[in-house]
């Protein structure tokens, strides 16, 4: 989640509250305190609120949130007169565009700063890292409108930013750290996505680079903002947000004209959204009024609209607005989570365990009677430890990870006995004897089933032990079992048994061999059971449902 | 003053080779090396030898140290990475740079003047580095090693029999080395012949072995717990496949296909496929335009392929949807404490798998002011008596709810996440009253009730560890047994 630095001077000076009052509320409207400096701090805030992601933003919050300015803030736009094209080819590949001119901007280093993290912060969260939302933002006055959004050749060259000499915009993916870092949203398309202005000269190469051309530097007093992307909705909020966070310091907003459209209008959307509902979501008593009165805290305009109803007007900024709850947990949020009286629901109801668990759970008890002690291996592992130490070959039904992260963790454990042989492994130099047992799911093919494994280690474990602890464990969970010899190549020839119900192998016990225990740098024999738990009577019939 | 027959044999045996350790005295009589010890406290009770107990700390390299040893400490590495200086920007670049930068610049290897990293050429190898290629040998570096978690002691105890002059002396007098009894024998009982049998004596003094018994590990007697408490307050307990259709996963709780959760480097994904239930096109359509609520759904696209793909469930969330879809009517109290899968690389304080706790309560008429209720309860139950709550995000509840608990040691510590399920969660399952939902990662109550650091001691369990933990984990607080089900 992006990180954003407020400095207390300037959300002091923006807000008239002293800093000591802003630290203790700003965890109170929905964000995490990272770091609190001796003249900033560092605030973490929720990826549904990117309107928060400066400090105008944060400003504007808490002014109605601590009373001090509330309701609905108002923007006004006049037109600016400047045209913007949107060439139909870009249909396939990019073809939204937003854009705004705010005139009279009074930038120094640090502004600019905080400008470029608004826009990293956005590019992350509504831009899904730019491949749906890419902002660009130009000195105004270094170009000639009109402007044209187009598809351009891959041939074509512009001076990037950061660079001294014209590169193709082929050149740019494959050279430029940027190119490099964002070609994938752009390479696969027969043309890419170019900002250009009257006279041919390139603005901007989104989602990529923008060009030296249109710097913007502490000079600059008039801005060009366009933003470009492959979701109208999301390509407008960028807009919208960083409009209003420029507005607050003082610049004037004005439209383009896009086609039929002039925008930004930075208008509020309506909702009527019932008080009664609120109130039965939320718990607490609230009327037109009330609600009106929590609404206004958060910005929103608010009035009542009837008995039962409140017209909302949710700033242009709230991208996060969806549903009618979104504003009743606003509503929650004024009102304040700490005067909440919590309450136990009267619902009624009888717990009842689920019967995995609970045979899992009397597994547990008599594996433990039998003195084994219980371990809670990973279920993610990989061939060696499931196939080759084994000398099992692995089987079909095994189930990979797509992108595993590293090699020890490539495919879901089909069986217990290979991860208790791991375990052994690495408490080799505890105290013998040992006796160790895991209870816990598989998976095979998609399907996950329960299962128990457990393995004796000491000098004279051998395969009597591990028969009287299959046949006790088997007696114990009610399970009726016919023994046959195993071909099982994990355990001696000779010394190995299925164990079968209902005409089913259900599971293997008997000694390790000691080519296996070899393979795992064992030093002593070792007994082992493992059994498939969908035999226990009263196993759902069918695995996996909740 | 009585000697038993092995008290008698031992002394004998001592008196031959004046001082030696159990193990050498065991071979000779053939006994156990533990046997030999508890005959020996018993004649040094008596003042006929003595027993000297020793323990000696050997050293060895950790994991981390090992790797050290063979590739050299951090800094080194670090030091050698560059020439005579470095841009200090450039250097924090560095995969060691963390550790690194601070020990180079302790030890005086390097200055830092104006955000540059310049060599001092005062850098020859000093006692940490010569301890770390030879642990066994103790030294000066070793205590620098041991708090940098490089080494870790290993304590072994070792025992020394010596025969005292008046040891000799009993020997020198003749020893009667008639029979005693130790074990008694059923026949011995039943006869009554017990009575004429000089029973042999067992000295308190010497340690009984140690026996560890059949056990469940601490965290899972901590998983127990928890269910327990959910099972008092009414709860149903859910399980289900570890493998999960993203439509599960993610679609049905309203997540967004393009939410950067589902990408690729957070969530494992599998190239199995599960088809889309019946019915599917509610929850399609939630997302294009929020369906039959007042909401406006995503927009943008949906694709049904997506929705197909198998993940490893990130949640258990996907099973509470499930369970709701299937029993949309009221009242519904469910949880589910299970295994859930993040892409994340492993380290202390992140593993790929791990235990989440989850429940659902679905009514008629509950609010959020029994959510903020329950979880209150929840948490007192585990033995947190300050709870509080503050504004969270969680894309598929609203309002949504993050509980903090106070822990003494460290302050508010947030305690995983909660809210009333959105409508467009519900809605396209037919559910009609509002959900309460609420989850929380159980390792971290774990770490903080086993006083653990490092999360990966919970599954690949050093059994030294898990012996010597208690199974009542209870004992000195408020949580009493019988107070549970009240």
């Amino acid at each position: 989640m992006p990180v954003i630095r407020l400095h207390y001077r300037y959300l002091e000076r923006m807000t008239g509250v002293d800093r000591e009052t802003l630290l203790v509320h700003l965890p109170m409207i929905g964000s995490d305190i990272e770091r609190i400096e001796e003249d900033h701090v560092d605030v973490e805030f929720f990826p549904c609120r990117p309107d928060l992601f400066s400090a105008e933003g944060v400003a504007r919050a808490m002014k109605g949130f601590l009373g001090r300015e509330t309701g609905l803030p108002l923007y006004s736009v006049t037109p600016s007169g400047v045209e913007f094209s949107v060439d139909p080819a870009l249909a396939g590949i990019r073809p939204f565009l937003g854009s705004a001119v705010i005139r009279n901007v009074n930038l120094d280093e640090e502004s600019i700063l905080s400008l470029m993290g608004l826009q990293e912060a956005l590019h992350w969260a509504v831009g899904r890292g730019r491949s749906k939302v890419a902002i660009g933002i130009h000195d105004l006055d270094a170009v000639t409108p009109p402007f044209s959004y187009i598809a351009a050749e891959k041939s074509r060259a512009f001076v990037p930013l950061d660079f001294d000499r014209e590169m193709t915009l082929d050149g740019i993916l494959q050279e430029h750290p940027k190119g490099k870092a964002y070609a994938h949203i752009v390479r696969d398309f027969p043309r890419y996505p170019l900002i250009i202005d009257a006279r041919e000269r390139v603005l901007s190469f989104p989602p990529i680079i923008n060009g030296e051309l249109t710097r913007v530097t502490e000079r600059t007093k008039n801005l060009l903002l366009d933003t470009t992307g492959t979701d109208e909705r999301a390509v407008a909020t960028a807009v919208d947000i960083i409009c209003t966070a420029l507005a607050d310091t003082g610049a004037t907003i004005q439209s383009v004209t896009i086609g039929e459209r002039e925008i930004p209008t930075l208008s509020p959307s309506e909702r009527i959204v019932s008080s009664d509902e609120a109130s039965a979501l939320l718990g607490i008593p609230l009327d037109p009024a009330m609600l009106s009165a929590l609404l206004l805290k958060m910005r929103y305009g608010a009035e009542p609209a009837g008995p039962s109803n409140v017209r909302v007007l949710v700033p242009c900024y709230r991208a996060d607005i969806m549903h009618d709850w979104d504003v009743f947990e606003d509503a929650a949020i004024a009102y304040g989570y700490g005067n909440f009286r919590g309450e136990l629901p009267p619902t009624f109801t009888i717990g009842s365990p689920h019967p995995v668990m609970a045979i899992y759970a009397v597994t547990r008890e008599i594996l433990c009677g039998l003195g084994f002690q219980e371990v809670l291996p990973f279920t993610l592992t990989n061939e060696r430890v499931l196939a080759t130490r084994m000398q099992r070959p692995l089987k079909d039904s095994v189930l990979r990870v797509l992108h595993p992260i590293s090699e020890e963790q490539t495919m879901v454990r089909t069986d217990l006995l290979p991860l208790l042989l791991e375990m052994c492994q690495l408490n080799k130099h505890r105290e013998l004897p040992q006796r160790l047992f895991a209870v816990g799911d598989v998976v095979e093919g998609t399907e996950t089933l329960p299962r128990a494994a457990c393995v004796s280690t000491h000098p004279s474990a051998d395969f009597s032990e591990a028969y009287a602890v299959a046949d006790a464990l088997c007696r114990e969970l009610a399970v009726t079992i016919m023994v046959t010899e195993s071909d099982d190549p994990a355990f001696i020839p000779g010394r190995r048994g299925t164990l079968a119900c209902a005409g089913r192998d259900i599971g293997v016990f008997g000694e390790i061999h000691p080519a296996v225990l070899n393979a795992w740098e064992l030093e002593h024999p070792v007994a082992a059971v493992e059994i498939d738990l969908t035999a226990v009577p009263g196993y759902p019939g069918q695995p996996g449902t909740p | 003053m009585d000697l038993s027959l092995n008290e008698k044999r031992l002394l004998h045996l001592l008196e031959g080779v004046k001082s030696a350790d159990p193990e050498t005295l065991a071979a000779g009589m053939g006994v156990s090396p533990e046997s030999v010890t508890q005959f020996a406290y018993l004649l040094a009770d008596r003042g006929l030898c003595t027993v000297e107990r020793e323990t000696r700390s050997t050293f060895h390299l950790t994991e981390e140290g090992e790797r050290y040893a063979r590739e050299g400490l951090p800094e080194r590495q670090l030091l050698a990475s560059f020439e005579k200086s470095i841009p200090l920007q450039e250097l924090t670049r560095h995969p060691l740079a963390r550790i690194g930068i601070g020990q180079m610049k302790r030890k005086g290897w390097v200055v830092i003047r104006g955000g540059i990293v310049e060599k001092t050429g005062r850098d020859s190898p000093g006692d940490d580095e010569r301890a770390l290629q030879d642990p066994s040998q103790g030294g000066p570096g070793l205590e620098e090693l041991r708090r940098r978690n490089l080494v870790a002691e290993h304590q072994e105890t070792r025992y020394r029999i010596s025969i005292t002059p008046e040891g000799i002396e009993w020997v020198r007098r003749g020893l009667d080395m008639s029979e005693e009894t130790g074990t008694l024998t059923r026949e011995q009982i039943v006869s009554g012949s017990w009575r004429d049998l000089k029973l042999r004596k067992y000295s308190l003094k010497a340690p009984p072995r140690r026996v560890y018994p059949g056990k469940i590990h601490p965290y899972q007697r901590l998983i127990g717990e928890m269910r327990e408490i959910l099972l008092c307050m009414g709860f149903s307990e859910i399980y289900g496949g570890l493998v999960q259709s993203a439509f599960w996963n993610f679609d049905a709780l309203f997540q967004p296909q393009d939410h950067p959760a589902r990408e690729m480097q957070d969530t494992f994904y599998l190239k199995e496929t599960m088809p889309l239930p019946g019915g599917y096109e509610r929850v399609r359509d939630m997302h294009l335009f929020g369906g039959e609520t007042s909401s406006t759904g995503w927009g943008g696209r949906w694709s049904r392929e997506r929705a197909e793909q198998c993940v490893l469930r990130t949640h258990t969330t996907s099973l509470s949807i499930q369970h709701l879809a299937n029993h949309p009517d009221p009242p519904v109290k469910a949880f589910c404490i299970n295994r859930v899968y993040r892409r994340e690389a492993v380290d202390p304080t992140h593993l790929p798998e791990f235990e989440q706790l989850e429940g659902i309560v679905m009514d008629k008429d509950v609010t959020f002011r029994h959510l903020l209720g329950f979880l209150k309860e929840f948490y007192n139950r585990m033995g947190f008596s300050g709870v509080r709550f503050r504004p969270g995000y969680f894309p598929y509840t609203e309002p949504s709810v993050e509980p903090e608990v106070y822990v003494p040691a460290l302050g508010w510590v947030e305690m995983g996440g909660a809210g009333i399920f959105r409508q467009e969660v519900t809605a396209p399952f037919g559910i009609r009253h509002p959900v309460l939902a609420w989850g929380l990662g159980v390792s971290r109550i774990a770490m903080l009730r086993l006083g653990l650091s490092d999360l990966r001691l919970l599954y690949k369990s050093d059994i030294g560890w898990v012996r010597e933990t208690p199974s009542w984990l209870g004992g000195g607080d408020s949580r009493v047994e019988g107070q549970r089900c009240r």
